[in-house]
């Protein structure tokens, strides 16, 4: 029974657990206080500092890679126009090479075109020159034994220098007009 | 019937409200009282302080230990709570106060569990009231500065697209709920879940206290075992709830301002 | 004759009777989140926060309920 009472009484002692004292407020108002300031004066501005750095950092790489690849896409195309400027260039210069080594070879053709003529003419003259001479040591020959046979013919001494050229020369001449038409 | 099979005078005493008012320590009889609630709460709140602070003294872009676990708490209330609620801008309008009453409460509420304090902070009006009150005066702030002092009242009085004889019965049930019944269910939501946590818990280690090593009835003591399996249990599930009821109270102060500051109904 | 004490205290029942209606509103909310998050799970975040803010309030009367008891118990 006294058990009993003892808690009644506890129970009718303690205060009501929905209304508050004093102090119950003050403290917590202190410990909101305390909390509110760390968290709105502190910790979240510098969390928040360091979301929008890491954003920054986010999106700054991004930028940083499209930079880059543009980049890289400039550089390519640079090198592609290279590329087709050499080949350009080089067309060129084989088809230079291949005009000049054209001339060159015409130029070569007409040199020994020429060379070969000339030495064609040359041999030409030559033999004409050797001809002639032929000719007139044959004549000479030709008269001389013509002579000495006739002499010995005609048993007659063709001292006689004057006749004898004239003889000879008459004799040549009518010789010339008759193999004239036939060698020309 | 049990109470009297038991030796030597000790009798089983069930926990009671006054499990909640223990001696005051310090200043007694003084608006700065010290007793056991109040120095767990200046103890957590201490705590949670102190660990951001020491968390983000000088945080880094790639976050590292401590400060990796400060990001991922703040990260939760930023993306879960403020801003699915309110919005991005809104959201981080409101951010400070919404983180604090999260960690605050949460913080009070781990108290409860945690061996040596086994009392949580908020298990005393005190606070749940306070923090309350401060929501109440935010989103009423809120949305008188968005919205303008009559037409805020107007939309909360006496919301558009509703025959007028309905006002009748529309506007006190209105007014009571939202005006009223909000702060003091925000309050007694987070006492009594904390109150009755605490006492089922105290109920079950006490009846396995007095059950194994009070009484010498060899009957009993399974019994005692299993009270204390009990108590294990609801432990764990007292974390559930301590989390659950710092996260709702956030989030009803979150959907409050939202409400007090968009003119739709 | 202590747990007896306690135990009849007419506050617990009110509390056991306050507790009827919270509870059965609860596992309707959930139950109906449940079945809206299998029908369109891509919603279950928007969901999951709707279901918590109905259990919450809900709940509510079964806290006042509870809080009732601490508040009138004590003279029982």
């Amino acid at each position: 029974m006294t058990t009993i009472q003892t808690v009644v009484l506890a129970a009718e002692e303690t205060p009501s657990p929905v209304l508050p004292q004093p102090y119950d407020i003050v403290w917590s108002l202190v410990c909101l206080v305390i909390v509110g300031l760390v968290f709105w004066k502190k910790v979240l501005p510098l969390f928040q500092k360091v979301l929008n750095e890491r954003t920054e950092r986010i999106e700054g790489g991004i930028a940083k890679a499209e930079q880059a690849q543009a980049q890289a896409q400039q550089a390519l195309e640079e090198y592609r126009a290279q590329l087709a400027e050499a080949r350009a260039e080089a067309a060129r210069i084989r088809d230079d090479a291949r005009a000049e080594g054209q001339q060159i070879i015409d130029e070569m053709r007409a040199r020994a075109q020429a060379e070969s003529d000339r030495i064609v003419a040359q041999g030409r003259a030559q033999l004409e020159a050797q001809r002639v001479q032929i000719v007139a040591e044959l004549r000479a020959d030709l008269g001389r034994v013509a002579v000495d046979l006739a002499s010995r013919v005609v048993g007659e001494s063709l001292e006689d220098e004057a006749r004898q050229r004239g003889t000879v020369d008459r004799f040549l001449d009518e010789l010339d007009a008759v193999s004239a038409p036939a060698n020309k | 019937m049990l109470a009297s099979s038991s030796e030597g005078g000790s009798a089983y005493h069930p926990p009671s409200v006054a499990e909640f008012f223990p001696d005051v320590i310090l200043f007694a009889g003084t608006p700065f009282a010290i007793d056991r609630v109040m120095l767990v709460r200046l103890l957590m709140t201490v705590v949670v302080a102190v660990f951001f602070l020491v968390a983000m003294r000088s945080p880094k872009l790639v976050p590292r230990g401590v400060q990796n676990a400060a990001e991922y708490f703040l990260d939760f209330v930023r993306k879960h709570i403020a801003e699915d609620i309110l919005g991005r801008e809104q959201g981080k309008r409101f951010l400070p106060l919404l983180t604090t009453l999260f960690f605050l409460i949460f913080a009070c509420n781990v108290s409860g569990i945690i061996p040596l304090l086994n009392m949580p902070g908020t298990a005393r009006v005190g606070l749940p009231m306070v923090l309350a009150v401060v929501t109440y005066i935010v989103f009423n702030y809120a949305g008188i500065k968005a919205q303008g002092f009559g037409p805020y009242l107007k939309n909360n009085l006496f919301p558009p697209g509703v025959p007028k004889p309905v006002y009748i019965l529309l506007t006190p049930v209105e007014l009571l709920s939202t005006f009223v019944i909000r702060p003091v269910t925000l309050t007694f939501r987070l006492l009594g879940n904390m109150m009755s946590g605490h006492l089922v818990l105290v109920l079950f280690f006490g009846a396995s206290w007095y059950m194994l090593f009070q009484i010498s009835d060899l009957w009993l003591k399974p019994v005692g075992v299993l009270s204390l399996a009990m108590g294990f249990v609801f432990t764990l599930f007292e974390m559930l709830v301590q989390f659950l009821q710092a996260y709702i109270f956030t989030l009803l102060a979150a959907v409050y301002i939202d409400g007090a500051l968009h003119a739709e109904h | 004759m202590n747990l007896a004490e306690v135990a009849g205290n007419v506050a617990t029942i009110g509390y056991g009777l306050a507790a009827i209606g919270p509870g059965i509103g609860v596992g309707i909310v959930s139950g109906k989140a449940c079945e809206a998050m299998a029908r369109q799970p891509e919603l279950s975040g928007q969901l999951r926060t709707t279901m918590i803010l109905g259990i919450a309030f809900s709940e509510a009367l079964g806290i006042l309920g509870l809080i009732a008891g601490f508040m009138f118990g004590g003279t029982a």
